[in-house]
C-alpha cells in the first residue's frame, strides 16, 4: 500500500515488521558498540522503575531497548531520553539479565552523534554556570552529549 | 612520613580546591602524605563512551602508567569521577587484551622516548593494569583503619546527625568498582561513626543528583537534588556529607534554585568528608574553605561548639 | 443421656474473625446433652486433636461435635481421633461454621447467632446417632485404564509392574496419543518418538496389560472395587490375529483420506495405520472412506492380502470385564482453527495450529522434518506464532490458560530457526509463562541467542493477502501496533477436553468442571482422584498439562490404584439407607429415584432391598418412600425433625 503524500502523516502508524527491519544492523550496531546483547532483555522494566531521570524522559529506558529490539532507530535517535540519561549506572547494577544499560545509552548517543545529532554545544551553556561548575560536569557533558 | 601517590584531578586542582586542601591537611595528621603526581592530565571525567572509543582510554592509562613507571602500585584519588574513570580504565586494561594492546600502541606512539624506542622496543613495557586505584575513603577504611581516625580525633562531632550521600559513580558499576554494596553501602556511615557523629539513613542516599545534567538540563538536576535533600532533612540530618565535587556542587549550589522552586524547602549544609575530617582532627578553622559553600555551614558547626569565630587548636 | 463434647475451632482467623467462637462454646454448654465445650485456634492441628482425645477420656464423653470447616475436609481426621480415644467414629459429627457461616457472612453478631444454631442442630442429630460399623466390600484387583496416550500408558505400566492386571482401552487403532505426533519436547529437546515408543512397546508386550485398541467404553456399572465394564471393540475389518503387518493393502488402496495424525497435512488410504511406529501395528479400514463400503466395488486390499486377513463382514464386538478401579486418561484436543473467526475461520491456507507445526517439524512427518507451508510447499522465511489463540479469553472462547503453549511456541520458533537459519520467527504473547524446571532458562536462551522476536500483545486479526498471511497485532512494550506479512502463521490454539469426554463421563457418572475437564476430588490435596470413589484421573483430561506433569499425575493415579488393591477389602460408609421389611409395600418407587442403582427388588422377600455397597447415602429413596419403610442410618425422621426445630431456634 502506498501512502498519499498530500495527507498529514498518521499520529501512530503501525510498525510493519519485516525480516529486513529486524535485521538491518541497527540492533547489531548497538550490540557491537555497547558490548551487550539486546535480545537478552526480557522487558521486566526494572531499569525504568528505578531510573532517577525517568520523569524527565519521553521514552522510558526499557522501551528504548524494546525499540532497538524491533529495529526502530529513528524513534530512539530523535528521543530526549538518550540525552537525559545521566549515566548513573542505577539500571546497570539492577538489571536481572546483566545488561549494562548505561553502555547501551552510550552506544545510542554515539550512533545519534555519528548521524550528526549534537545535543549540546558550548554556545548553550550558561556562562555563570560554566565558570563555577566543577570540571567533571563540563567534561562529562561534552563527552556524553556532544561530538 | 609515608607518601602515597595522589591524583587530584582538575576539580580539586581549582574549583574544588577546598576538597583538596582539607584532604591534604587531614591526611598529614593521620600520618601520611598525599604525594601529587609530578605531571598529570585530565582523566576524561567519564569512562569511554563505547567499545569503539579506545582513544578515551589513553589519557587515564597514561596517568596510571606514569604511576607504575615511578615504581608505585597505589594511586589515591578523591573525586568520584576520577576514581570511577581511572578504576574502570584499569579494569578494562586488565580484562581486555585487545584493548590493552591498542591503548599501549597509542601510549608508545606519543611517548617522549619514541625515537629511542624505535631502535629498541625492549625498553617499552606495556601498561597492564599494575596500579591499584584507591579512593581516599577506601584507603582510610582499609589501609589506615577507621579506628585510627577515632584515636586521632581532636574535636568531637558528637551530637551531629549527618546524612551520607553516595551518588552514583563512587559505587557503580559495582562489578568493576567493588568499593561497597551499591544498594546498601556503609563506607560513609562508618566514616561518620568514626568521627563520633551519628550517621542518618535515608532512602535517597544512592540516588543520582543529576551529575553533568546540571550543565545541560539544570532543572532536572534541581528536581533530583530537592528530593535527595528533603529526604535527608526529613530523616533528621543536620547536614549531608559527600566526596564528589559534582555532587557537592549540585547539592550545595542548586539549593538556590530549589529554594526558589519549592516553598517548603529548608536549606541543608553540605560537607566534603575531608572537611569534617579536617575539623575533627583539629586543623585550624578557616582552612576548610567553608566560605566557598553556598549554604552556610556555621549553624551546624556552632551546634557542636566549634565557634566559627575562633581558630582551631593550632 | 449422652454426654456430648463440643469443640469450636477458630481456624486461625477464618472463623474467629467473623464468629465469636468463645460465645459459641459458652452457648453450646447450655444445650441439652452437652457436657463439655471448648474453643481452640486450630482444632485440626496435633495439639487440637490431642485436646479432643484427652477431653473424650477426661469428661467421659459419648459423642463429640467439631464446629469447624466442611466435613469434606476434616470429618475423617476427627473421626479417626475419636476412634483413637475409644469412641465409635459415627459418634463424631462436624458442625460446619466456616463454609456455611463465617466465610459467607460479615455481620459478626448475626454470624455468631447462626453458628450457635448450626451447633444446636448438630447436637440434636448427635443425641440420636447410633454407633455404626463400616460395611466391608470385596475388591476385584484389576484396573481399567481409559485412554492410551502417555498418561494411560504410564499408569498402566506402573500398575502392571506392581503385579496387578490392567486393561488399557484406546479408541484409536494405536496407543501413543498426542505425544506420538510431537517432534521434539521442551525443554530438553529430546525426540518425542525416542522417549515414547519404548514405553508403547513395553505396554504392548507387558504380560499384565491387555491392550484393547480401536475400542470404546460402552457401559459401566458397579462401585469401587467391583465395577462391571462393557467395552465395544470396533470392527477394523482386518483380522488382527492373522495380519502380519506387511502393509501391501495400504499401498494398493486407491482411496485418499486426510490423515488426522498428520493434522490434514497428508493423506493415507482407507485402510491404514496412523503412523509407522503404531502399537499394535495393525491396519483398520475407515468404513466412511472405503470405496467398497461406499460403492460396493473395489476390495483391492482383500485381493492383495495373501493371508486373507481382510474381513468386510466383521462387526463390532462387545466384551464385559470386571475391574476394581478405573483411571480416566482421555487426554485433550485443541480448539479447531475454524472456530477462530477473526483468525480466518480455517480458510487461510498458511495458517495452521501447533500440532500441525509439530508434524512439519517431525522427521517422520509429511515433509520429513522440512518446514514447508501447506499452500505451495515453499519454505517460509517469516513465521508468526500467535499465542493464546482461544485461551485466556473468557468472553469469546476459553477463560483458562492452556499452560503448555508458551513453552511449545518457544520450542517451535527455536526448532524453526534450527531448520531455516535465515528465517525470522515472531511470537505474539500476552504473558510468557514458564513455570517448570529448566523452562525459564529455555525461554531465555531462545530469546537471547536465537533472534526470536517476542511481541507483547494479542493478535486481533489474520487474513490472506496474495501469497502472504497478514497479522495485525500490537506491541504494548513500544505502544505501537505491529503488522507482519508472514509466509506462515502458527496458532497456539486452546487446549480443550476431547469431544468424547462429555459422553464418557455420563457413562462413568463422574464429574467435570465448568470447562469440561475432569473434576478432581480436591484441587490441592486429592488431585488424582475423582469425587466418586474408584475413579482416578491422569493427564490433560483433568486440565491442560505438559508431559512431565502428565507422567507424574499418571504415576500418582497408578499409586492410588495400587494402594487400593493392596487392601484385603474396602470399607463403605454405613450411614446409608435401610429398609424396615415389615413396612415395605414393594411399590418400587425407590428403584426409580436411586441414581446409584442401589435399590433392587428381592424376589424371595418380595420387598425392595438396599445394596449397601452401592448406596451413597444420598437420601433420595428415603424421601420418596411413601410408607416410611426406608430410613437412613443416623438421619432418621426423628433426628431430622429435631434438627429442623433446632435450626429454626427452638432448641
Amino acid at each position: 500500500m502506498s501512502e498519499n503524500m498530500g495527507l498529514a502523516p498518521p499520529k501512530n502508524p503501525p510498525i510493519r515488521l519485516t525480516l529486513e527491519i529486524v535485521n538491518t544492523g541497527f540492533k547489531q550496531r548497538v550490540n557491537e558498540l555497547s558490548g551487550q546483547n539486546m535480545d537478552a532483555c526480557y522487558q521486566c522494566g526494572n531499569c525504568s522503575s528505578g531510573c532517577p531521570l525517568a520523569q524527565e524522559m519521553d521514552i522510558l529506558p526499557n522501551r528504548v531497548i524494546r525499540l532497538v529490539q524491533l529495529g526502530q532507530n529513528d524513534d530512539i535517535i530523535n528521543s530526549e531520553t538518550i540525552w537525559i540519561c545521566a549515566s548513573c549506572f542505577q539500571c546497570t547494577v539492577r538489571c536481572p539479565k546483566g545488561i549494562d544499560i548505561q553502555a547501551v545509552m552510550d552506544a545510542l548517543r554515539q550512533i545519534a552523534m555519528d548521524e550528526g545529532i549534537d545535543h549540546f554545544g558550548p554556545d548553550q551553556i550558561d556562562p555563570e554556570l560554566a565558570a563555577s561548575v566543577p570540571q567533571p560536569g563540563l567534561v562529562g557533558v561534552y563527552r556524553k552529549l556532544a561530538t | 612520613m609515608a607518601k602515597i601517590a595522589y591524583y587530584p584531578g582538575c576539580a580539586l586542582n581549582e574549583r574544588s580546591s577546598h576538597l583538596d586542601r582539607s584532604a591534604r591537611d587531614a591526611t598529614v595528621r593521620l600520618g601520611f602524605e598525599l604525594d601529587e603526581l609530578d605531571t598529570w592530565t585530565c582523566c576524561g571525567a567519564v569512562p569511554p563512551v563505547s567499545e569503539e572509543r579506545v582513544m578515551n582510554l589513553v589519557a587515564p592509562s597514561r596517568i596510571l602508567k606514569d604511576v607504575r613507571d615511578s615504581g608505585r602500585d597505589i594511586l589515591i584519588t578523591i573525586c568520584d569521577f576520577c576514581y570511577n574513570t581511572l578504576k574502570r580504565t584499569n579494569f578494562i586494561i586488565k580484562s581486555d587484551e585487545i584493548t590493552r594492546k591498542r591503548v599501549n600502541a597509542f601510549l608508545a606512539d606519543d611517548t617522549p622516548e619514541r625515537d629511542y624506542l624505535e631502535k629498541d622496543d625492549s625498553l617499552w613495557e606495556d601498561y597492564a593494569g599494575e596500579v591499584n586505584v584507591i579512593h581516599l575513603m577506601e584507603y582510610l577504611r582499609d589501609e589506615l583503619g577507621y579506628e585510627k581516625i577515632t584515636e586521632s580525633l581532636k574535636r568531637s562531632l558528637k551530637g551531629l546527625k549527618i546524612a551520607p550521600y553516595y551518588g552514583c559513580v563512587m559505587l557503580r558499576p559495582q562489578n568493576e568498582i567493588q568499593l561497597d554494596n551499591p544498594e546498601n553501602p556503609s563506607i560513609i556511615e562508618d566514616f561518620i561513626t568514626a568521627l563520633d557523629a551519628k550517621p542518618v539513613k535515608y532512602p535517597y542516599r544512592t540516588e543520582c543528583c543529576g551529575s553533568y545534567l546540571s550543565v545541560s538540563s539544570p532543572d532536572a538536576s534541581t528536581r533530583l537534588c530537592y528530593r535527595i535533600l528533603t529526604s535527608a532533612r526529613n530523616s533528621g540530618a543536620d547536614a549531608v556529607v559527600v566526596s564528589c565535587p559534582l555532587c557537592f556542587y549540585n547539592l550545595d549550589s542548586r539549593q538556590k534554585a530549589i529554594t526558589e522552586a519549592y516553598s517548603d524547602f529548608k536549606p541543608v549544609p553540605i560537607f566534603y568528608f575531608t572537611q569534617l575530617l579536617s575539623v575533627a582532627l583539629g586543623v585550624e578553622y578557616g582552612r576548610q574553605g567553608f566560605e566557598k559553600h553556598y549554604v552556610d555551614v556555621t549553624p551546624v558547626l556552632d551546634k557542636i561548639g566549634i565557634s566559627t569565630g575562633k581558630g582551631g587548636e593550632e | 443421656m449422652k454426654r456430648i463434647g463440643v469443640f469450636v475451632c477458630h481456624c486461625g482467623i477464618n472463623i474467629a474473625e467473623t464468629v465469636d467462637v468463645k460465645r459459641v462454646a459458652e452457648e453450646s454448654m447450655k444445650m441439652d446433652g452437652v457436657a463439655y465445650a471448648q474453643d481452640y485456634i486450630y482444632m485440626c492441628s496435633e495439639p487440637g486433636q490431642t485436646l479432643v482425645r484427652e477431653k473424650i477420656v477426661e469428661e467421659k464423653l459419648d459423642a463429640i461435635i467439631i464446629a469447624a470447616c466442611s466435613p469434606n475436609l476434616h470429618e475423617s481426621t476427627f473421626r479417626a481421633a475419636a476412634e483413637e480415644a475409644g469412641l465409635n467414629p459415627w459418634q463424631c459429627e462436624i458442625a460446619n461454621i466456616r463454609e456455611q457461616c463465617s466465610w459467607v457472612h460479615s455481620d459478626r453478631e448475626k454470624a455468631t447467632s447462626k453458628a450457635i444454631h448450626i451447633v444446636a442442630t448438630i447436637v440434636q442429630k448427635t443425641r440420636l446417632n447410633e454407633s455404626l460399623e463400616p460395611i466391608p466390600v470385596s475388591i476385584t484387583k484389576k484396573a481399567l485404564v481409559i485412554g492410551g496416550g502417555i498418561a494411560g500408558i504410564q499408569a498402566s505400566l506402573d500398575i502392571a509392574d506392581s503385579g496387578y492386571k490392567v486393561i488399557l482401552v484406546e479408541k484409536d487403532s494405536s496407543i501413543g496419543g498426542h505425544m506420538a505426533q510431537l517432534s521434539e519436547t521442551f525443554p530438553t529437546l529430546d525426540c518425542s518418538q525416542c522417549i515414547l515408543t519404548p514405553k508403547m512397546v513395553a505396554a504392548g508386550k507387558h504380560p499384565n496389560i491387555e491392550l484393547m485398541t480401536y475400542s470404546e467404553i460402552e457401559e459401566v456399572s458397579g462401585y469401587v472395587g467391583n465395577f462391571k465394564v462393557k467395552i465395544r471393540r470396533k470392527a477394523s475389518f482386518v483380522d488382527w490375529s492373522k495380519c502380519n503387518g506387511c502393509g501391501l493393502c495400504m499401498e494398493k488402496c486407491p482411496a485418499k483420506v486426510s490423515s488426522a495424525f498428520d493434522r490434514e497435512l497428508a493423506t493415507h488410504g482407507a485402510i491404514y495405520v496412523p503412523f509407522p511406529q503404531a502399537v499394535p501395528n495393525k491396519p483398520v479400514i475407515d468404513k466412511d472412506s472405503c470405496i467398497y463400503f461406499k460403492t460396493g466395488k473395489c476390495r483391492l486390499c482383500e485381493k492383495v492380502c495373501e493371508i486373507g486377513a481382510i474381513n468386510f463382514e466383521q462387526e463390532d464386538q462387545f466384551v464385559e470385564e470386571e475391574v476394581g478401579a478405573i483411571i480416566v486418561a482421555t487426554g485433550f484436543e485443541t480448539l479447531p482453527v475454524a472456530d477462530l473467526a477473526e483468525y480466518g475461520a480455517g480458510d487461510v491456507p498458511d495458517l495452521i495450529d501447533g500440532l500441525a507445526f509439530e508434524r512439519l517439524l517431525s522427521a517422520s512427518g509429511p515433509t520429513v522434518g522440512e518446514v514447508r507451508r501447506p499452500s505451495d510447499g515453499k519454505v517460509p522465511k517469516e513465521i508468526v506464532f500467535v499465542q493464546c489463540a482461544g485461551s485466556r479469553d473468557p468472553e469469546r472462547y476459553k477463560p483458562y490458560c492452556s499452560k503448555i503453549c508458551c513453552m511449545y511456541t518457544t520450542k517451535h520458533a527455536l526448532l524453526y530457526k534450527h531448520r531455516v537459519h535465515d528465517g525470522q520467527p515472531y511470537i505474539f504473547y500476552i504473558d510468557i509463562r514458564t513455570g517448570g524446571k529448566g523452562y525459564e532458562e529455555f525461554y531465555h536462551n531462545a530469546e537471547e541467542e536465537e533472534n526470536i522476536i517476542y511481541l507483547r500483545g494479542k493478535v486481533a486479526k489474520i487474513f490472506r493477502d496474495g501469497d502472504k498471511t497478514v497479522v495485525w497485532g500490537t506491541d504494548t512494550l513500544t505502544g505501537r501496533n505491529i503488522e507482519i506479512a508472514a509466509d506462515l502463521v502458527v496458532l497456539a490454539t486452546a487446549v480443550v477436553p476431547k469431544d468424547s469426554t462429555a459422553e464418557l463421563v455420563k457413562k462413568l457418572r463422574i464429574q467435570t468442571g465448568p470447562n469440561g475437564f475432569l473434576a478432581e476430588a480436591h484441587p490441592k490435596l486429592r488431585p488424582v482422584e475423582s469425587i466418586n470413589s474408584g475413579f482416578f484421573l491422569a493427564g490433560a483430561a483433568q486440565g491442560p498439562k505438559d508431559i512431565p506433569e502428565t507422567v507424574a499425575q499418571a504415576s500418582g493415579a497408578a499409586c492410588k490404584v495400587i494402594s487400593l488393591f493392596s487392601r484385603d477389602h474396602l470399607e463403605q460408609d454405613p450411614a446409608v439407607a435401610w429398609v424396615d421389611e415389615d413396612l415395605c409395600g414393594s411399590c418400587r418407587i425407590c428403584i426409580s429415584v436411586c441414581p446409584y442403582d442401589a435399590r433392587e427388588y428381592d424376589e424371595e422377600k418380595e420387598i425392595v432391598i438396599v445394596n449397601e455397597a452401592l448406596c451413597e447415602g444420598c437420601g433420595s429413596c428415603v424421601a420418596a418412600c411413601a410408607c416410611g419403610a426406608t430410613q437412613q442410618r443416623n438421619l432418621s425422621d426423628s433426628q431430622i425433625k429435631s434438627m429442623v426445630t433446632a435450626s429454626l431456634g427452638g432448641v
